[in-house]
């Protein structure tokens, strides 16, 4: 595992396209690789490039509502494709319709994401988890 | 360029292929749609609706709104139409549907009817098809329209408007750069040349269908004479077509004066493009959209950005305002939170609408000067890459970086344009890529750009444009450093 490498993209059929440019710039400026695959990324697609640049986290953005369809079924397709250790953040307006976070987060936890953010983060804090989440990561 | 109707056996062969896309394709009947459509109420007429607005001093207002299944989605139009008082209704489309991958919409319409609530966060007209469109169409009263972002939206427009709907909102340009990744931008103008031949076919057999090019584009710091150039070339496009009722739109920037000098400056421009090359024949309309950028998650604060925008739209006398909900931070509201935003709107527009706000001064005057010239000098250039065929223009100048569109997903696009706020909140170039500006139009962006700079005590740079995407949703206009 590259405790260093991301991949970075937009799920699904959605193509909001603004957060996704600021989070690389930002997760670049923090010292990572980012591996940016843009907006309309597929799991298989988020995958691939996983295995490619053996990274230690794939960050998901999700900002149309499709996000509890697009994600169902990426963790168990991570394993499949022997990343077992990989870490899954996701993040945005994830579901359809105003939700109270907390249901939100729990229905992504289940799903097998490790972190699970609302569209207002503070970015700082996010690069704070990822780095000790990583750390934790590369100790089992 | 050159303006030439794509011609009519051309058009019919593409049909055949355009049809067989999706089950629901077979059955459109052209003929038997026309008949049905001249069945619809005129009240319930779109263009007709745009055009009593223009003539009566009016501003409409209309919401988005579109879930998955059609009893759920009737029911949402017609709380819109009753307790949110819209003069006009949408159609929002979901957005596999507007990639084409009607298969997913279909399980996301499964999925819902299961879950007992939408899991689409639109209506999937093609996979509800004719009949379906024809409920809800059927269902309420008021005007309606197909609101999207489809590239290849020749099915979508075939059974829509023979399901009933009276306006298309959409372009070749606006529907790709902004909304699509892969989707090659000549395919998308030809697609779109097809959906505005169908209207035009429409408008030459009697029945007025709207078109509405989508004008804010990424909805992120977008000076307004990018977002304008893309809207007068779709307004010729399909005009070119034989769309006669055409609505061009802009996104609410947020500087007061720069938002009125676009406003203003869209509607002349647009009427002098369009008879410079030669079309006499067509009823233009403004639409303006409500911040198309990040909300204050607080309520009450996205009602104060909702308010703003409804002022602007009554000083600026548009003839339609598109409107936000106070749960936009949240993504897409329910309907009682789509209702208090129209409620908002109507409040603000209801209390002016006896007063007349001047909307010229110096400063608007030297805003619409500026982008009266920054216009030309994008227009010149797609003429220039045009060849006499409008269509080549466009891509050659996207490929060029001539056209280019800040933040847009498409590889299409340069992105190279930087665009960030200046001391007073307007919007300015801090990168002008490849555009083709003169020097002096740049130069009065960086010495605007400069004087922010300077009272702010820092270099123009990426984090500032970064700052300036949040402002709103912080409460501020402008980004400043903390």
């Amino acid at each position: 595992m590259n405790p260093t490498h991301l991949v970075l993209g937009v799920i699904g059929a959605d193509c909001h396209s603004v957060g996704n440019k600021i989070l690389d710039a930002y997760f670049t400026e923090a010292g990572f690789h980012v591996t940016n695959l843009g907006v309309m990324v597929s799991q298989d697609e988020f995958i691939d490039a996983a295995v490619e640049t053996d990274a230690a986290a794939i960050l998901v953005s999700s900002l149309y509502g499709h996000g509890e369809i697009d994600c169902e079924g990426l963790r168990a397709k991570c394993v499949e494709r022997g990343l077992d250790r990989i870490l899954l953040y996701v993040g945005g307006n994830l579901v359809v319709g105003k939700t109270p976070y907390a249901e939100v987060e729990k229905k992504f936890l289940d799903m097998g994401f490790n972190r699970v953010f609302g569209p207002q983060v503070d970015l700082a804090e996010v690069v704070e988890l990822l780095r000790s989440d990583i750390a934790a990561a590369g100790r089992k | 360029m050159r303006f030439e109707q794509m011609a009519w056996k051309d058009f019919l062969a593409q049909r055949l292929e355009v049809l067989k896309t999706w089950p629901t394709g077979k059955d459109v009947d052209l003929d038997e749609g026309l008949r049905y459509q001249r069945g619809i109420p005129e009240p319930k007429n779109f263009a007709r609706a745009m055009n009593k607005a223009k003539s009566g001093r009016k501003t409409l207002i209309q919401p988005r709104a579109g879930v998955a299944l059609i009893d759920d989605h009737i029911r949402l139009l017609r709380h819109l139409e009753t307790e949110g008082t819209a003069d006009l209704l949408p159609t929002t489309i979901d957005a596999y549907t507007r990639q084409n991958r009607y298969a997913e919409a279909a399980v996301g319409i499964e999925k819902s009817t299961a879950a007992g609530h939408s899991l689409l966060n639109g209506f999937p007209a093609v996979n509800h098809g004719v009949s379906g469109c024809r409920r809800v169409t059927e269902a309420v009263t008021k005007p309606i329209q197909v609101r999207h972002g489809t590239p290849d939206a020749r099915l979508l427009a075939e059974i829509s408007l023979a399901g009933g709907f009276t306006s298309y909102e959409g372009g070749g340009i606006s529907y790709n750069i902004p909304y699509a990744k892969k989707v090659d931008l000549g395919d998308s103008l030809r697609a779109w040349r097809y959906v505005d031949r169908l209207v035009g076919y429409y408008e030459e057999n009697g029945i007025s269908i709207n078109r509405e090019p989508f004008g804010p584009l990424t909805g992120t710091l977008l000076p307004p004479f990018i977002g304008h150039v893309v809207a007068i070339l779709e307004g010729l496009l399909a005009l070119e077509q034989g769309v006669k009722s055409i609505t061009l739109g802009y996104g609410q920037g947020g500087n007061v004066l720069q938002d009125l000098a676009a406003l203003t400056s869209l509607r002349e421009l647009a009427g002098e493009y369009f008879a410079k090359a030669g079309f006499s024949d067509f009823d233009l309309t403004i639409v303006f959209h409500q911040w198309m950028g990040g909300f204050p998650e607080d309520e009450a604060k996205a009602f104060a950005v909702i308010s703003l925008g409804a002022f602007v739209a009554a000083a600026a006398e548009v003839e339609k305002i598109i409107v936000k909900s106070p749960h936009e931070a949240m993504g897409i509201p329910t309907k009682e939170a789509n209702a208090s935003g129209l409620k908002a709107t109507r409040q603000v527009l209801s209390m002016l609408t006896d007063q007349k706000i001047c909307a010229d001064n110096d400063i608007i005057r030297r805003e619409k000067e500026l982008i009266r010239n920054e216009v030309r000098c994008l227009m010149e250039a797609v003429e220039n890459a045009a060849g006499g065929d409008p269509i080549q223009g466009i891509c050659r100048a996207f490929a060029g970086g001539l056209l280019d569109i800040p933040f847009a997903p498409s590889i299409y696009n340069r992105g190279r344009v930087l665009p960030a706020r200046d001391n007073e909140g307007f919007i300015r170039l801090f990168s002008k890529g490849n555009l083709p500006l003169t020097d002096d139009i740049m130069s009065f962006h960086k010495d605007r750009l400069a004087e922010r700079a300077k009272a702010e005590s820092r270099p123009v740079t990426f984090q500032m444009v970064t700052d300036d995407i949040y402002a709103i949703s912080k409460s501020k206009l402008i980004g400043r450093p903390k």
